[in-house]
């Protein structure tokens, strides 16, 4: 005899019995063929710097973010058309022809300066996040360096600012790390995508702990 | 009549000219080491472009200087 009524068997779902693995951002990310002008790279394979150990891996690669070049790159524009407007208006009509010449070339070559000086120090300004520390090289002038790291296992906080229009618009902004090394404070000042960039300083940390607890420190 | 007065203001701007693009070549020369500083320090994949601009800036700068001395 048919059924009349089946009553169809709510499926529960069953309650997971384990927690899935916690996703460990910078692992997730692919090696990077380094883009030598990118301001943010994950595992970049073709960089090295001066105090690198040999079985160091380079997890994060950050400089300030591009746009942040704006500034020096329309000043450099207006020091190249400058020559030009000049010698349309009569300011320099009382000035023999040659020094009017060598006066422009003059004027281009510290153009020039100014354009290399500008872009070097955002170029080789950079932070770099290792599998055991934090690197912050800076070139203050031409002749004035400075390299400062500290272990991640020093690391005590981490906090990111982002504000203003800008820096919402291109989703820069500045990433503090106070550590317990001599160096009390890391700034990396406005870096692409800083939330990235402190979930793996974060995921670092937390492994190094982890490293810590088992006895694997290197 | 001769007035000296204007001959002389010209040699003096071409001579404070010559000075200050010798200084300015002494400059590129710490360009270029800067350069070979900072690559040296952080390899990054874009050392030799940035060498061969700086070089080229120092060729422009003794092109100038060469050029000041005997244009005016």
């Amino acid at each position: 005899m048919p059924d009349i009524f089946v009553s169809h068997k709510k499926t529960v779902p069953a309650k997971k019995t384990f927690e899935e693995p916690k996703r460990v951002l910078y692992k997730d990310l692919p090696s990077q063929v380094h883009n030598p002008l990118s301001s943010i790279v994950y595992c970049p394979e073709n960089l090295r710097f001066e105090t690198m150990d040999r079985d160091e891996k380079v997890i994060l690669f950050l400089r300030k973010h591009w746009i942040t070049n704006l500034g020096w790159i329309l000043m450099f524009l207006i020091l190249v058309a400058t020559p030009s407007l000049v010698f349309l208006t009569s300011i320099l009509d009382g000035v023999p022809s040659n020094f009017r010449f060598v006066f422009m070339l003059i004027w281009y070559l510290i153009s020039i300066a100014y354009f290399l000086e500008s872009f070097l120090t955002w170029f080789f300004n950079v932070y770099i996040v290792t599998d055991e520390r934090i690197i912050d090289i800076d070139f203050y002038n031409l002749i004035y360096k400075e390299i400062s790291d500290a272990n991640i296992d020093k690391i005590q906080d981490v906090t990111f600012k982002m504000g203003g229009v800008v820096r919402t618009l291109f989703n820069y902004g500045d990433v503090l790390v106070q550590t317990a090394s001599e160096v009390p404070n890391f700034e990396f000042l406005a870096v692409p995508y800083p939330d990235r960039v402190v979930k793996v300083l974060q995921d670092l940390r937390i492994e190094e702990q982890q490293e810590a607890i088992e006895g694997r420190v290197r | 009549m001769i007035i000296p007065t204007g001959f002389t203001i010209w040699v003096v701007i071409k001579i404070l000219i010559i000075i200050f693009l010798a200084i300015y070549v002494i400059f590129s020369l710490v360009l270029i080491r800067q350069v070979q500083l900072m690559t040296k320090t952080l390899e990054i994949g874009f050392e030799k472009q940035l060498q061969f601009f700086s070089f080229i800036h120092f060729l422009f700068a003794i092109g100038v200087l060469a050029f000041a001395i005997i244009i005016l």
